[in-house]
């Protein structure tokens, strides 16, 4: 099988295999855009993969001032967990303890109308030990939680929606400043409404393949198949000739068609910045319900 | 077309508007509104007879009244959904025992707005009003949920024996306010002398106000800047009861409008 060629970069004929998620957005506000990128950046740390974290979280985009409930400046997040249970447990925490902590913040629904919802501050309100005071405000209910602040303002409740997590693009060049710059590309492309890039600048190095050859009990190992420096030594390497470094950019997104376009900004940023290789990770077919083929993302966007 | 009430001229005597409301218009088109009674004093006139009517009532549009309506009193007394908006002053207990939708007044409100009836312990129970003029005494007695945002001033006794919502009048509360209240939160945009069973807590910027403050301002409220992003004093009372109520004064130094 062949795949195709954007100026010089080989994309491979292959796949992303990605998975029902579902998500929540959150908006943080606060005094100054600087804070809100704080309880931002705390709330979405450690929210790399959920396998190990249990959830996936990336700042969505800047919200301004004129856009946020309390017109002030904002950052939306997102948060991506494999059922609703999990998003509810996963935004309470991190609600709690990233962003009421967060000095001047206040955290609103960025998921207005969705078909579900789960309860924020309808749970952390009890930090507040009985002092808390409810307002509905054009028929929203949101708590007043007393700090030492002053008050924590937070939504009763956030939409929770159905998302897709797992996209990919696996982009390889002869040595490692290439690849990565044009992995860097690749994510600064993606990034966008809707999409969420959980792993560090949006970038894994240490992509996994599902089990591991050498224990029964872990759920994931590294990706022996795309690791340059085993080329040599095992049987299914999948490294073309001529890549020396591999970096894998991974997608969660609200829907299958903001994945495939992020998909397909990234593809053609990464073949710009350098990139020889693009390929995409996938289990075969069969663990996934999405299936993003990289053939759909020739043309660009 | 919006359905519009425009009043031909002033009625012989006091009349009770309260079934002039959108949920009980939706669907009556104007001859049908028109043949509608109202009390009027002890007597009984058309709905035809006091106002030229327009249009018809449909779902998720206001419904219309202008004229001076000071002779009219529970204008969208007990609604529970739809908007009316209102071109001119109204008489007393506008609004009176709401419990959802949005009636907007575009000039004075009389006495008792958005309050309970005597003898009943509590008033609104949801809804939105806002009043662009002053309003009179005793606005949002028995409050139990919902806003009641007045531009300019409010007579003595705001938010009597209020269980919780909010009363905000940026001209300033009235006298007595706030007597009796347990979880409410009265706001005052000029400086005023809270009852002695008010106890002053901090000043700060309280963002369930600005939420409030921003939501009036949608609804045609002239709200200033400075009253959005400023400091506001907090008092807690009132403490013969939970001492859970608030009152919020303006209270920014150097940008006092």
């Amino acid at each position: 099988m062949t795949g195709y060629a954007v100026g010089a970069t080989e994309v491979a004929d292959t796949f992303a295999e990605a998975f029902p998620m579902r998500f929540a957005r959150v908006v943080i506000t606060a005094a100054t855009e600087a804070w809100a990128l704080e309880a931002a950046r705390s709330m979405t740390g450690f929210a790399t993969s959920v396998i190990g974290c249990k959830c996936e979280a990336a700042i969505e985009r800047s919200v301004m001032s004129a856009e946020t409930p309390d017109g002030r400046p904002g950052i939306a997040v997102l948060l991506f967990a494999m059922d609703r249970e999990g998003v509810g447990k996963r935004v309470v925490e991190r609600v709690g303890q990233s962003v009421m902590t967060c000095p001047t913040s206040a955290c609103f629904d960025g998921l207005p109308g969705a078909e579900g919802t789960v309860a924020l501050g309808g749970t952390l309100r009890y930090f507040g030990d009985g002092f808390q005071a409810s307002k509905v405000i054009a028929g929203q209910r949101f708590w007043r939680i007393p700090v030492m602040e002053g008050e924590f303002l937070v939504c009763e409740s956030v939409g929770v929606g159905r998302g897709v997590g797992g996209g990919n693009l696996v982009i390889g060049a002869g040595d490692e400043d290439v690849a990565l710059a044009a992995a860097q590309a690749a994510a600064d492309a993606m990034r966008g409404d809707g999409i969420a890039l959980p792993f560090p600048g949006g970038i894994v190095r240490s992509g996994s393949k599902v089990g591991a050859l050498t224990s029964k009990s872990m759920p994931a190992s590294t990706n022996h198949q795309m690791a340059p420096t085993l080329r040599a030594q095992v049987s299914d390497t999948l490294v073309p000739d001529g890549v020396g470094a591999v970096f894998e950019v991974v997608i969660d997104g609200v829907s299958e068609d903001a994945v495939r376009e992020a998909m397909r900004r990234g593809l053609h940023a990464a073949a710009g910045a350098g990139a020889t290789h693009v390929s995409a990770a996938n289990f075969g077919g069969k663990l996934g319900r999405f299936h993003f083929p990289l053939s759909e993302l020739r043309d660009p966007p | 077309m919006t359905l519009t009430l425009t009043l031909r001229a002033q009625p012989p005597a006091r009349v009770d508007v309260s079934a002039l409301i959108p949920e009980r218009l939706v669907g009556l088109h104007e001859s049908a509104v028109g043949a509608l009674d109202l009390r009027c004093g002890g007597e009984t006139v058309g709905v035809g007879d006091l106002f030229e009517v327009s249009g018809a009532g449909v779902e998720d549009e206001e419904l219309v009244f202008a004229g001076d309506l000071r002779r009219f009193d529970r204008i969208g007394a007990g609604m529970s959904s739809g908007g009316i908006e209102v071109r001119g002053d109204v008489g007393a207990w506008a609004g009176a025992e709401m419990s959802g939708g949005v009636l907007r007044i575009f000039g004075d409100a009389g006495a008792r707005l958005g309050a309970a009836y005597p003898g009943a312990r509590v008033g609104m129970t949801g809804g939105e009003i806002v009043v662009t003029g002053d309003a009179g005494e005793e606005a949002g007695a028995g409050m139990r949920r919902g806003l009641v945002a007045v531009g300019g001033r409010t007579r003595g006794g705001a938010g009597l024996r209020m269980l919780a919502g909010t009363v905000i009048a940026l001209g300033g509360i009235g006298a007595e306010a706030g007597l009796g209240n347990r979880r409410g939160s009265l706001v005052s945009g000029r400086p005023v002398e809270p009852l002695p069973a008010y106890a002053f807590a901090a000043r700060f910027q309280p963002l369930a106000l600005r939420l409030q403050l921003l939501r009036a301002r949608s609804l045609g409220l002239a709200v200033g800047d400075a009253l959005v992003s400023g400091m506001w004093a907090r008092w807690s009372g009132d403490r013969t009861e939970l001492s859970r109520g608030e009152i919020l004064i303006f209270d920014d130094e150097g940008s006092r409008e």
